[in-house]
């Protein structure tokens, strides 16, 4: 495009600061949303209505702002599943079986200790709910483990595994809380027992103390990426694998190992919606909503470029989003899935300006010659 | 075409004053550069010295900032490569752009615009077999590929640029990866092109040997700036190497003579399979002692990529043992050796030796992150490190404009520096080097060679691997031509002429060598 003596001209990005990242990301959600004003608008409804409904249901809003809380608990839990893997280069697309095997995992220890028929405790929730979190990790950590170690020991595409397992995982659920499995809650109503009251999450400001696991996992994550040995080994194996073996870091041992982290941070996310949000407290019926929600950790992964603390914000967003569009669905009469369709028009935008951390647009002024090409002297 | 029509002798590619910046640097500043229809143009420079990125601007992939390309008198602009194409320039890249899966033939009519339409192999076959005749080149066009040695793919590339009617062909290294067989028949069809067919042939290289041997004119770059463009037959070695590099270089190095000490390294009988599944590797034994160079001659693909990747404990031995300081670590990990004081330089210093998008200071954790004395409460010590890394730079003279740049902004010569510095820092035991100095220019050829000797006078064995006979005997105690994954002989190094050891490597002894 050419304006005068000035051209647009597009641009390689030879470094791409924290900061320059972050404005991208912000213009790119501007940009969605004004996008997808113009299906308010086709509905017609002011867009700016909208979006105040949205953004003030799920932020300010006293109903609207614990959902929006759960849900990033629950979606930053799951972006650190796919962020670990993901800096060493390999893909985990296995958080909804590692959730499901976490949320089994912490409900076969109340089975284990007989909590399912009788509300009658011989151990203290301050042991049983530990023992829950240790649980819902292990599940994770296992399920993980079987993608890591195929992959590290006999190359077997990681994407696949984890994509099989989460079929295998989401029909043993429903094996175990349907017609007749063990878990089946008294009543047959499709779902778990519930947890007794007593082994309810403790809550903190009425939020789960699960927040705590995640927010303490960005840290720690964001510090075992810049400065331990490991993180130096887990990015140096996805950087370049050759490199990284000439430099004696395991082949073996470092997918093992990062799907072993992704699965237990996975795993917690299926104790969290399980067992510690308020007013859900059981494997739910609609356990799938759960697993197909969490698929939206690749996308915040992604965004957020692997990076843990930048991931919150992330998470934030699509919580808030998710729960908000749903709302305004509701309250203003829209049809069916409006929540998916703005969080669909988000992530693609946003993939979209993954552009911009490549290249940049720049105005170049035309030298004089090569303007007066063409004309004859 | 225009090119078609020009005279022997007439320049049909002119470039003036070119100026190509990027970050940080100026590539090539206000360079003025002609090819004449017939001529065999070679352009001289270090690594660095902006010939890479001279001929990508002739070839449309780089347009310049400042600056003009003329054809035949005509000045032309590339927006992208098939521009240049079009106009009958073809360039043959160092790096190969072929389909491995695909035959030769097919390979060669991929991008022709005829190939778009209808398929008409027969035909392609007659022209493609046409070409070759007459430029002498033999190939099986039926043949895949990644079947095809170095030297062979190189063929099919210059076929490639030559069907699509290229008249100036632009070569870039085009004997770095090629036996020495194949690198005479490459020049003699070279020359062929340019006495037949008025291609023109612009050479770039740092061997001056084929520089002297095979071109008309050559053009001197240094840092970016043409420092001289004469008639070949008006240069000698010394006058070229001198202009290249900006001051005298020694050719020579003069043995040095260190007290051999204990045995470091006793390798026996040791075999490999090779990734293909063959037994690349069959039986070699040798020891290396403290103070002592250890030189493995041979074209590449006789087993050495396999010794020495099972010594750093990156591939399985099939049979035989490895002692190092006389424990058994044949089949320790490779981490495990590191720690105990083998450093291992690859020959593939982009894609195994350095990790290009991480920082110079990552890349220096390559060998540190395992280390006790770089750990402070639990976490790397990252500003030793990157002190360490800084002293690096400076002692090794490592250009960059700091420890925090990635290492795919350094140059060939300066990365190798980087790694070179990484592993002798450690002050290993054995050093295993590959192929140390391929690609390199004189003067980081010569620093390189020159740090191996002083890890050899500090009492480290030394194992060199390399392709160049020159630099195996003048730098090596002990000489082992290799061949199909033995040594020929094990000859000590003061006697050993380059005829008996290059026949060696190529399979024969000389009579007077017959065992």
């Amino acid at each position: 495009m050419r304006i005068g003596s000035y051209q647009l001209k597009i641009e390689k990005r030879f470094s791409l600061t924290s900061w320059q990242a972050a404005s991208i990301s912000i213009v790119a959600v501007i940009v969605a949303l004004i996008l997808f004003s113009f299906i308010f608008i086709f509905a017609g409804i002011n867009p700016l209505v909208a979006y105040r409904e949205i953004f003030s249901y799920s932020f300010a809003n006293p109903f609207g702002l614990p959902l929006t809380i759960n849900r990033f608990i629950f979606l930053l839990l799951v972006t650190f599943a796919f962020i670990i893997p993901y800096r060493a280069g390999l893909w985990n697309i296995g958080m909804t079986g590692q959730l499901y095997a976490g949320a089994l995992s912490a409900y076969a220890v109340l089975y284990v200790l007989g909590i399912k028929a009788t509300t009658e405790m011989h151990l203290s929730p301050a042991i049983i709910i530990p023992l829950m979190l240790i649980a819902s990790s292990l599940g994770g950590a296992f399920l993980g483990s079987i993608a890591g170690f195929l992959k590290g020991r006999f190359n077997v595409n990681e994407i696949v595994v984890t994509m099989m397992l989460n079929f295998i995982t989401f029909w043993l659920v429903s094996f175990m809380i349907k017609e007749g499995g063990v878990f089946m809650n008294p009543g047959g109503r499709g779902e778990s027992f519930e947890l007794p009251p007593s082994l309810h999450a403790p809550l903190i400001l009425n939020i789960p103390f699960t927040i705590f696991i995640a927010l303490g996992a960005a840290v720690l994550l964001y510090y075992m990426f810049a400065k331990t040995k490991i993180g130096y080994q887990i990015r140096a194996y996805g950087e370049n694998p050759a490199a990284a073996s000439y430099a004696g870091i395991s082949k073996i041992k470092i997918p093992l190992l990062v799907f072993i982290m992704g699965g237990i941070l996975a795993g917690l996310s299926g104790y969290h919606y399980f067992a510690a949000v308020p007013g859900v407290y059981k494997i739910a019926r609609n356990y799938g909503f759960f697993g197909d929600l969490a698929f939206y950790g690749i996308i915040c992964g992604l965004i957020s470029q692997g990076n843990p603390i930048a991931a919150i914000p992330v998470a934030l967003l699509f919580g808030g989003l998710s729960v908000g569009g749903r709302f305004v669905q509701g309250k203003l009469g829209m049809s069916f899935g409006v929540d998916y369709a703005l969080l669909g028009v988000l992530m693609i935008t946003l993939v979209a300006f993954q552009f911009f951390y490549r290249y940049k647009i720049v105005w170049v002024k035309i030298s004089k010659e090569s303007l007066d090409v063409g004309i004859p002297h | 075409m225009v090119i078609k029509e020009s005279k022997l002798g007439e320049t049909v590619l002119e470039a003036r004053s070119i100026t190509k910046r990027f970050p940080g640097v100026v590539a090539n500043d206000k360079i003025d550069f002609e090819i004449k229809a017939g001529e065999i143009h070679a352009i001289l420079g270090e690594n660095g010295a902006g010939k890479t990125t001279l001929m990508k601007i002739l070839f449309g992939e780089y347009q310049p900032d400042e600056g003009e390309i003329y054809i035949a008198g005509k000045p032309v602009k590339f927006r992208s490569c098939l521009d240049a194409i079009d106009l009958g320039i073809g360039m043959v890249h160092q790096h190969r752009k072929l389909v491995p899966a695909h035959s030769v033939i097919e390979n060669i009519i991929l991008g022709h615009p005829r190939a778009g339409k209808i398929l008409n192999m027969n035909r392609a076959e007659d022209e493609i077999i046409e070409l070759c005749n007459k430029y002498g080149f033999s190939i099986d066009l039926k043949a895949k590929v990644w079947q095809l040695s170095e030297g062979e793919k190189q063929v099919v590339e210059i076929l490639k640029a030559l069907y699509r009617g290229a008249e100036v062909l632009i070569l870039d290294e085009p004997t770095s990866a090629l036996a020495p067989t194949e690198t005479e028949k490459l020049l003699d069809s070279i020359q062929a092109m340019a006495k037949d067919d008025l291609a023109i042939v612009p050479f770039i290289t740092h061997k001056l040997p084929i520089v002297l041997k095979i071109s008309d004119r050559v053009t001197v770059l240094r840092r970016g700036k043409v420092v001289s463009t004469i008639d070949t037959e008006n240069a000698t070695e010394r006058s070229l190497a001198i202009e290249m590099v900006g001051r005298e270089v020694i050719f020579r190095i003069e043995k040095t003579k260190v007290e051999k000490g204990k045995t470091i390294l006793e390798v026996e009988d040791l075999s490999a399979i090779s990734d293909k599944g063959l037994l690349a590797l069959n039986g070699v034994s040798f020891s290396i002692r403290e103070g002592e160079i250890f030189g493995i001659a041979g074209i590449a693909g006789n087993g050495q990529q396999e010794l020495v990747e099972v010594l750093a404990g990156l591939r399985d031995a099939e049979g035989g043992k490895v002692l190092l300081d006389g424990k058994n670590i044949t089949h320790s990990s490779s981490l495990d050796r590191w720690q105990s004081g083998i450093g291992y330089i690859p020959s593939d210093r982009i894609h195994v030796g350095s990790i290009s998008d991480f920082s110079l200071v990552e890349n220096t954790t390559m060998n540190y992150y395992f280390d006790d004395d770089y750990y402070r409460q639990g976490a790397l010590d990252y500003s030793k490190i990157r002190k360490l890394t800084e002293d690096i730079i400076a002692e090794y003279g490592v250009s960059t404009p700091g420890p925090d740049t990635t290492a795919k902004s350094l140059s060939g010569g300066n990365l190798q520096k980087l790694i070179l510095a990484r592993v002798l820092s450690r002050n290993p035991r054995l050093v295993i080097a590959h192929l140390p100095t391929q690609g390199l220019d004189i003067g980081a050829t010569e620093f390189v060679r020159n740090k191996l000797i002083e890890a050899k006078k500090e009492k480290a064995g030394i194992l060199l691997i390399s392709e160049d006979l020159d630099e195996v005997l003048s730098l090596s105690d002990w000489v082992a031509p290799i061949y199909e994954g033995k040594f020929m002989e094990i000859i000590p190094g003061d006697d050993c002429t380059r005829e008996n050891v290059g026949a060696m490597c190529a399979g024969i002894y000389l009579d007077e060598d017959q065992p």
